[in-house]
């Protein structure tokens, strides 16, 4: 059997007086990314920063792949995009990431090699000799991502990485991450639950710095069988309620936001839902924007009923 | 495969003399300082050798030097070099305290720090940064040092075989006592948030630490062994001394810079970043 990659056990971090993270416990195993998410000051970036070795728990204890964070041992295992980080304003990209490279153990070809290469994947390589002030927020984020993205890490710790993006690069840090997951755990804090939704399998909550331990490994496949999310064009809320609700094993519509549905049903008395609602849609003349399995992880987080 | 520690301690200062030495910034540093150098080295420097060569009698026996304090100028075979023997024990380590006042602290505060740690030991990064503004600085005090030899050769070059010696005495004993200074940065910067503020503390601590225990030492004689741990302690001693007579009181910058080192290590380690 494997050992998790990341095991933190009674994890308390006292900050200013008051406790940023209190008990934290979980235990993370190799492979699909991992979402961390958390409205603002839950204890997210406290989280990723102890477990990269920014921070010193107050107390309990953080092992990675067996080891205490920022040890030796995990130089070029462990990689990490920390919030609002910036490069040295005094040298180039290049001149950094060949720096950074070689840290991890790279000869100058390599690290030059391997600089070129996240450079080539975060599509900045026209930018190599630029200096970071010359960058905008966007590049510079893409930047950090190609940093820690050196050498292929096995686990890359990823604070807000889409944040102040454009939505060509969110798209392009969403591939990267698509592609990378066979090779490397990602651990991804953000607060945008759509991208989460798109490439978290496993999701971790955190209130107020406490684990929220009945959200670690939401249970998908038991979710996607009882709730399909109808998301709607303009459309009488009342009345499509109203109609949904007649149809045979739907037990409760809800209409958390504006043209939304939330559709709860029995699998047993009705094991084609979607294409009952999709009749019904139908035969009543509206339109439909997205019809999708499951609830948003929004809603799975946040607004459980 | 990891690299070690001395490796990453390699790389990071390595990293540094870049920042010295290539950056439009250290190129700044580095031409302020030749200009500043020139200067120093042309008028008062130039002018204070010839006075001594030409006055050398009259001054002797008129005991001048002893009674403005400056007697052991006359202990300098090389005229020059005590001169600047006493102008570089007053300027480098003043120089120190700006030079290496941003060892650490803006690179903590701008997050660049954390890019570095992912990838090395905090010691590594530490104890290279150091080693590295110890190199700039050694090499600045060379240069200087040897500028002032060829002020020498250019009064008298047969005077090079019997200047190098006490030239390699006076770049070792300058080393030597920019060490605790730059140690003393390198501590204040692992725990403050700009050079600026690295430097106020030096001047700070470094005024009242020498007051208090003066202060102390006057009522009770034995606190007086704490001066050692102010740094530049030795500094008036040593412009008594001259050639490598000066080593004598090597011990104690060199004590200095470990328990200072050894604290900045221990601020580095449990520092957030």
């Amino acid at each position: 059997m494997r050992a998790p990659i990341i095991q933190c056990q009674q994890l308390d971090h006292i900050y200013s007086g008051k406790a940023a993270l209190s008990n934290v416990s979980f235990e993370l195993d190799a492979g699909e990314p991992i979402g961390l998410v958390g409205p603002n000051g839950a204890g997210k970036t406290t989280l990723l920063g102890i477990l990269s070795g920014f921070l010193r728990p107050t107390s309990g204890i953080v092992r990675l792949f067996g080891h205490p964070p920022g040890t030796a041992q995990l130089i070029g295992k462990v990689s990490a995009l920390p919030q609002d980080a910036r490069l040295d304003p005094s040298f180039t990209l290049i001149e950094q990431l060949v720096f950074y490279a070689r840290l991890q153990g790279l000869t100058k070809q390599q690290a030059i090699m391997e600089a070129g290469r996240v450079l080539e994947e975060v599509s900045l390589k026209e930018a190599a000799h630029e200096k970071p002030q010359a960058l905008s927020h966007g590049m510079a984020k893409r930047v950090a991502i190609a940093q820690a993205l050196i050498g292929k890490p096995e686990l890359i710790l990823l604070d807000e990485p889409t944040a102040g993006l454009d939505p060509v690069n969110v798209r392009t840090v969403r591939s990267i991450i698509a592609e990378q997951t066979s090779a490397t755990t990602f651990i991804i804090s953000s607060h945008d639950l759509a991208e989460l939704d798109r490439l978290c399998r496993k999701i971790l909550l955190l209130e107020n710095g406490i684990l929220q331990p009945e959200k670690i490994g939401l249970n998908e496949q038991q979710a996607a069988a009882r709730f399909i999310t109808l998301q709607m064009e303009t459309c009488p809320a009342l009345e499509v309620i109203a109609k949904l609700q007649a149809i045979e094993g739907v037990q409760q519509i809800t209409n958390p936001q504006k043209n939304e549905f939330i559709v709860a049903y029995d699998p047993d008395l009705q094991p084609h839902m979607d294409l009952q609602l999709m009749q019904c849609i139908n035969m009543h003349h509206w339109q439909y924007r997205q019809l999708s399995h499951g609830k948003t992880l929004e809603e799975k987080l946040f607004f459980r009923g | 495969m990891y690299p070690g520690f001395f490796n990453h301690l390699l790389l990071i200062s390595q990293f540094e003399l870049k920042r010295g030495f290539v950056t439009r910034k250290g190129i700044l540093s580095m031409v302020t300082f030749a200009v500043v150098w020139c200067v120093i080295l042309l008028y008062p420097l130039r002018f204070a050798a010839d006075l001594l060569v030409q006055e050398k009698g009259l001054m002797q026996d008129s005991g001048f030097f002893d009674f403005i304090g400056l007697g052991s100028l006359q202990h300098w075979p090389i005229p020059e070099f005590g001169v600047f023997w006493h102008f570089a024990l007053i300027i480098f380590p003043m120089l120190s305290i700006t030079l290496a006042a941003d060892q650490t602290c803006s690179d903590r505060e701008r997050g660049t720090l954390r890019f570095i740690v992912v990838r090395s030991s905090r010691n590594s990064l530490f104890l290279g940064r150091f080693a590295g503004v110890m190199v700039i600085q050694s090499l600045l005090i060379s240069a200087a040092a040897f500028s002032t030899l060829v002020l020498v050769l250019y009064r008298d070059a047969s005077l090079f075989s019997s200047g190098l010696p006490d030239l390699l005495a006076i770049i070792v004993n300058l080393i030597l006592a920019v060490f605790p200074f730059t140690a003393m940065m390198a501590a204040l910067s692992a725990k403050v948030k700009s050079a600026r503020q690295a430097t106020v503390w030096a001047i700070l601590i470094w005024t009242f630490l020498a007051g208090i225990i003066s202060g102390f030492a006057y009522y009770l004689p034995v606190l007086a062994f704490f001066k050692l741990l102010v740094p530049g302690y030795q500094l008036s001693d040593l412009g008594e001394l001259s050639g490598w007579q000066t080593l004598q009181l090597a011990y104690i910058p060199l004590l200095q810079s470990v328990i200072l080192l050894s604290l900045g290590r221990w601020i580095m380690a449990r520092q957030s970043l």
